[in-house]
């Protein structure tokens, strides 16, 4: 529960949201799969498309294979003739966005919404083309290698790390109902191929496509889908880590301790306990140091859908843990839920959000 | 719209494109040295901290980098990965044979790690905290992959 001293603290509301269900291959295109959830976060509000005052969408150029990638649902979203920001980085960074925007009185209510495909392209292949193109592009790294590379320095002092990982993995994939991949057991996460070691393709999050939708408000204006049981968002905080990665840096996500610092203090968290926690980790060691970072414990129960090992794909994670913060917390009273996301190698962008009911 | 269950319609699209990308001052001095054989990074003048590949700013502090201290070819071994999933080579556009090694190296000399093909993708041969030594090609060009790989030291 929170304590009532902390609460009150709302920043925006969130009124209504909506995801599709998450596939290795979504047959649909990416304004159709856009346009079923923005239609459902809208019915979700009790909303219509003259009610949204702007809209901030979350897409990368290089996963879509476009350039200007939000064009491509400028009218789905409902953005002709309205205040659309696109955010190329992960689609809780834009909900943050759209705080800014409502907190400094701009707009009412905003749109936000993330899609992304990981079947159009192989997804770890164009991680390596968000490298720096002189330095690193030659030498071929991506988000898959920084990944095994952060593994590696982690289970160097630890030998039941690589075990425990797996462990990790087959818990997540068997709490994942309807999980794109199904459920896996310890012995057959070890036994599958290396992809990066130690990482093995049983640790690894299965990344398909999806799009996610979530509307905020202003708390302020009377709404009239705004009840006591509506959650609303407390906190926020982002950060950016250094380009260069110094000694030590991968093994602690130093940004994401500062990211939920400041949401904390806006939050004003003083001991960071929640009822749902929802990191966005693509693989188990990651989790471990989202626990760390955050402050929750190392015991702090998280994910309990399975997280990203449900499914998840590129851009998406952060709003759907948002999304999914926001359902376990509805209709309850006085209780706090923390979403996640990230972007970038390693983990070198991070968002935290903050969700509260009265 | 399509019904979930309506066949795919696929358009491939093939780009043959290149960029011309200004290297900036930074850049430029550290890939003529790489040229010569001669690596270098910039140190902050506020941290301290010696980076390498050069960025005109640090990060950290935000103040101009001008100092240049020159790095050895060998460092230690900081992280290391075998990666057993084919990628596309970022010089040649073809698919890069693996498994490859990949090693994260702190060169003597630097504060940063740097990313590199290891010689070898056997897990056996590979150690957190090994020295290991840059592979020069014989004919240089002024790019990172002069260095063809790092291999361990005896």
């Amino acid at each position: 529960m929170v304590p009532p001293d902390e609460r009150s603290r709302a920043l925006v509301s969130v009124l209504g949201t909506a995801e599709t269900k998450v596939t290795f291959e979504d047959p649909r295109s990416i304004p159709e799969m856009v346009l079923a959830v923005v239609e459902a976060a809208l019915e979700d509000a009790a909303l219509g498309w003259h009610d949204i005052d702007a809209v901030v969408t979350a897409s990368v150029d290089l996963f879509d294979g476009l350039t200007a990638s939000s064009i491509a649902v400028t009218e789905v979203v409902g953005a002709v003739m309205k205040p659309e920001t696109r955010i190329a980085a992960d689609g809780l960074a834009a909900a943050v966005h759209a705080v800014h925007q409502i907190m400094a009185g701009a707009y009412r209510r905003i749109l936000v919404v993330a899609h992304g495909k990981a079947s159009m392209a192989p997804y770890w292949d164009l991680t390596a083309w968000a490298m720096d193109p002189i330095f690193l592009q030659p030498l071929g790294v991506n988000f898959l290698t920084f990944a095994g590379l952060q593994a590696a320095m982690l289970a160097r002092h630890d030998p039941h790390a690589v075990s425990r990982w797996a462990t990790t993995a087959a818990l997540r994939r068997s709490a994942a109902t309807g999980g794109i991949a199904g459920p896996i057991s310890v012995d057959r996460v070890m036994a599958s191929p290396v992809v990066a070691s130690p990482l093995r393709a049983g640790m690894c999050a299965p990344v398909g496509d999806g799009a996610c939708a979530v509307i905020l408000g202003d708390p302020n204006i009377g709404d009239r889908n705004l009840g006591e049981e509506d959650v609303r968002i407390a906190g926020i905080g982002h950060d950016v880590g250094p380009h260069h990665l110094m000694i030590g840096e991968l093994t602690d996500w130093a940004g994401l301790r500062r990211a939920s610092q400041r949401a904390y203090t806006l939050a004003g968290v003083t001991k960071p306990t929640f009822a749902i926690v929802e990191p966005s980790c693509l693989f188990p060691h990651e989790e471990e140091l989202f626990v760390e970072a955050v402050g929750i414990g190392t015991t702090a129960p998280h994910s309990p859908g399975g997280g990203l090992f449900a499914g998840t794909a590129p851009v998406i994670s952060g709003l759907s843990r948002l999304l999914r913060v926001v359902r376990a917390l509805k209709g309850r009273t006085g209780e706090r839920g923390l979403a996640h996301g990230t972007w970038g190698p390693a983990g070198q962008g991070q968002v935290v959000v903050v969700a509260e009911t009265p | 719209m399509n019904s979930p269950t309506s066949e795919f319609v696929h358009t491939t699209i093939e780009l043959d494109m290149s960029w011309r990308y200004a290297s900036g001052d930074e850049m430029e001095r550290f890939l003529n040295g790489i040229a010569q054989r001669l690596i270098e990074a910039i140190r902050c003048p506020q941290c301290g901290r010696r980076y390498l590949p050069p960025r005109p700013f640090c990060g950290r502090c935000r103040v101009r980098m001008t100092e240049w201290v020159p790095v050895a070819d060998t460092g230690t071994l900081v992280a290391w990965t075998v990666v057993h999933l084919p990628i596309i080579d970022g010089r040649t556009g073809e698919p890069r044979p693996f498994p490859y090694g990949m090693g994260l190296i702190q060169l003597d000399g630097a504060d940063t790690a740097l990313n590199h093909y290891m010689a070898t993708a056997d897990p056996e041969l590979l150690t957190i905290g090994a020295r290991v030594q840059a592979v020069w090609r014989d004919e240089l060009e002024g790019a990172m992959d002069d260095i063809m790989h790092f291999e361990v030291m005896p």
